[in-house]
């Protein structure tokens, strides 16, 4: 599948969350009248569902492909559907939940009223709107910060605050601009694992992060943009490479061993010792066999050996990293 | 669709309503009232008069400076600390959002007309004054010069910052307030200055319809302490408002409907 052009692997339209075809966005700037190209023609989709991670590094595009998929907006070109609906239709944002990234609510309102807000504007009915919003302010954990002014709450609050909002309509998909910016470890874990339930509750969830980790964790689809494009698109199985990377090995040197790697580092990478034990990571082509006979031979007590194969940070680094000055292909996307 | 201006409006409201500094502004306007009353028992036989002057200056000075306070913020602050962006993804339009926004700025305002005018209705009522129909023409005359000047300042919000907002607001609403004046003044000018000057003030809502006390309207002058315009003038003006007021919104609606919010 390349990615620059994805066509649609299965399914109609229908069964899709997300739809975006050929997506640009040209900002000009107000009296220089300079051009610059925020998407350059993104093509995806999200089937319902599904969780799907949108990673990119700072000024890829990716906040502005999700503010134009929210309608805050306006496409210089190209098609986005949500759910079926064009984005700017009432019928899209009426079944969507959006929590905008380092998201800033109204100071003096109480996550109470902010909730209330949200669920008016959905049509909901007083006592559902009551009842819904306390569910999900002690879902999100402030149930002890009811009374507070959002002005008083601090940056993962407000996350935690935004996420309450975006759920008060009990979304089919919910869009998350870096949810987990902001947050301590406990908090990331909250989020992600609320993540995880709303897909048991059959929602299709697109979020947007820079923490790889929370990615591979827990996406069933990914796309990296960078630089307007998409550069990769796939489930992270897919898009990481199975070949062979190098074999990660771990051995324990014997007290009499001299400082440094006691020979056994030769041809290695990642060479690093703390105390007597030793890590390094033989080539891939290394005869590993032959490497611990030697290391046993050395008095060194192997204490693991491991395959490594490409992570998705691995590929993040090689798909986003600017291209070589005179490279031909350089702003092509490739496939994974 | 009034659902969700209502819901946009109460929010304004609740905003608004805990803004610290509305309560200086109150406090202001109270305080003058009661300079009112400490001045008029110095001249004795004109108690009720300053009271009454002051009082209604106090609504149409300080309730427009408010307005123009409130409404050069209310779009611009939306946009800059994207507290819009949570919520025109929701099912609302554009033009509901500015509306919603409008309006329970306009509550807003109107509570703070309506102590204004309690407030002075308030010393009347201590001096043994009574409350003419007089005095009720000229309350609600400031309150749509009031709502009017909101409008302006709304208007400007929808696309520019709240210091050049402010200055234009309150420019609209000086020439405004001068019409009468610029148009006597530039009578004998040179035909370019007039008709700059023609061109310029049709621009410009003319709020000073709403401060008509003290003026000769047809050869006759008109005063809050005497013979006062007939409620036909007052339908008339706030005709004039709300025809202002309608066509700002609309223009802001407009204008911030266009826009990306990035």
């Amino acid at each position: 599948m390349t990615a620059g052009r994805l066509a649609l692997s299965s399914g109609c339209l229908a069964d899709l969350a997300i739809d975006v075809h050929d997506l640009r966005k040209t900002y000009r700037t107000p009296f220089a009248r300079k051009k610059v190209e925020a998407l350059r023609g993104v093509t995806f989709h999200v089937e319902r569902g599904h969780i799907f991670g949108f990673v990119g590094p700072n000024g890829a595009g990716k906040t502005t492909t999700i503010r134009t998929l929210m309608g805050l907006i306006r496409p210089s070109g190209g098609t986005a559907r949500l759910l079926g609906h064009p984005v700017a239709s009432r019928a899209a944002r009426s079944r969507i939940g959006f929590l905008p990234e380092s998201p800033y609510f109204y100071d003096y309102l109480t996550v109470g009223e902010l909730c209330d807000l949200a669920g008016r504007l959905f049509g909901m009915p007083r006592a559902a709107r009551r009842r819904r919003a306390d569910e999900l302010i002690d879902k999100v954990g402030l149930g002890g910060a009811r009374g507070l002014p959002l002005k008083k709450f601090s940056k993962g609050m407000l996350q935690r605050a935004g996420l309450a909002q975006a759920l008060m309509n009990d979304p089919e998909l919910v869009v998350l601009d870096e949810p987990m910016s902001g947050l301590d470890p406990i908090g990331r874990k909250e989020v992600r694992d609320l993540i995880l339930e709303l897909r048991d509750q059959r929602k299709t969830v697109f979020f947007s992060t820079h923490i790889l980790s929370d990615v591979e964790a827990i996406t069933d689809r990914v796309a990296i943009i960078a630089r307007g494009e998409l550069q990769a698109h796939g489930t992270p199985g897919e898009l990481v490479s199975q070949r062979l990377q190098g074999v990660d090995v771990v051995v324990r040197l014997p007290a009499s061993a001299p400082e440094g790697d006691a020979g056994l580092a030769g041809g290695a990478s990642r060479v690093r010792r703390v105390g007597d034990e030793l890590s390094l990571t033989l080539p891939a082509d290394a005869d590993v066999d032959a490497w611990i006979a030697r290391a046993h031979a050395a008095g060194a007590q192997v204490l693991q050996v491991a395959p490594r194969h490409e992570t998705l940070e691995d590929l993040f680094v090689r798909r986003v990293a600017p291209p070589a000055p005179g490279d031909a292909a350089a702003g092509e996307a490739a496939a994974p | 669709m009034i659902g969700r201006i209502w819901a946009i409006a109460l929010n304004t409201f609740r905003e608004a309503a805990r803004i610290r500094v509305l309560y200086g502004i109150l406090v202001l306007v109270l305080g003058s009232n009661l300079l009112a009353v400490f001045v008029g028992e110095l001249s004795q036989r004109e108690a009720d008069r300053f009271a009454r002057d002051i009082g209604l200056a106090g609504i149409s000075m300080f309730g427009s400076l408010t307005a123009i306070f409130l409404g050069v913020f209310l779009l611009y602050t939306e946009v800059q600390r994207r507290t819009i962006h949570a919520i025109v993804c929701k099912p609302i339009s554009r033009w509901e959002f500015v509306v919603g926004k409008f309006a329970g700025m306009a509550v807003v305002l109107s509570v703070l007309v309506g102590v204004f005018a309690v407030a002075m209705l308030g010393m009347l009522v201590w001096q043994h004054t009574g409350v003419s129909a007089g005095v009720a023409k000229a309350v609600v005359l400031s309150w749509l010069e009031v709502i009017t000047v909101a409008a302006i300042a709304i208007f400007f919000s929808s696309f520019s910052t709240p210091f050049l907002s402010g200055i234009f607001a309150l420019g609209m609403w000086v020439i405004g307030r001068l019409t009468p004046d610029l148009e006597a003044a530039t009578r004998a000018a040179a035909p370019w200055i007039r008709i700059t000057t023609r061109v310029a003030l049709e621009i410009v809502p003319d709020v000073h319809l709403f401060a008509v006390s003290g003026r000769t309207l047809d050869g006759t002058a008109v005063s809050v302490h005497g013979d006062f315009v007939p409620w036909s003038y007052v339908a008339l003006a706030a005709a004039h408002g709300v025809g202002w007021t309608v066509a700002l919104v609309a223009f802001a609606a407009l204008l911030f409907h266009r826009r990306d919010f990035v």
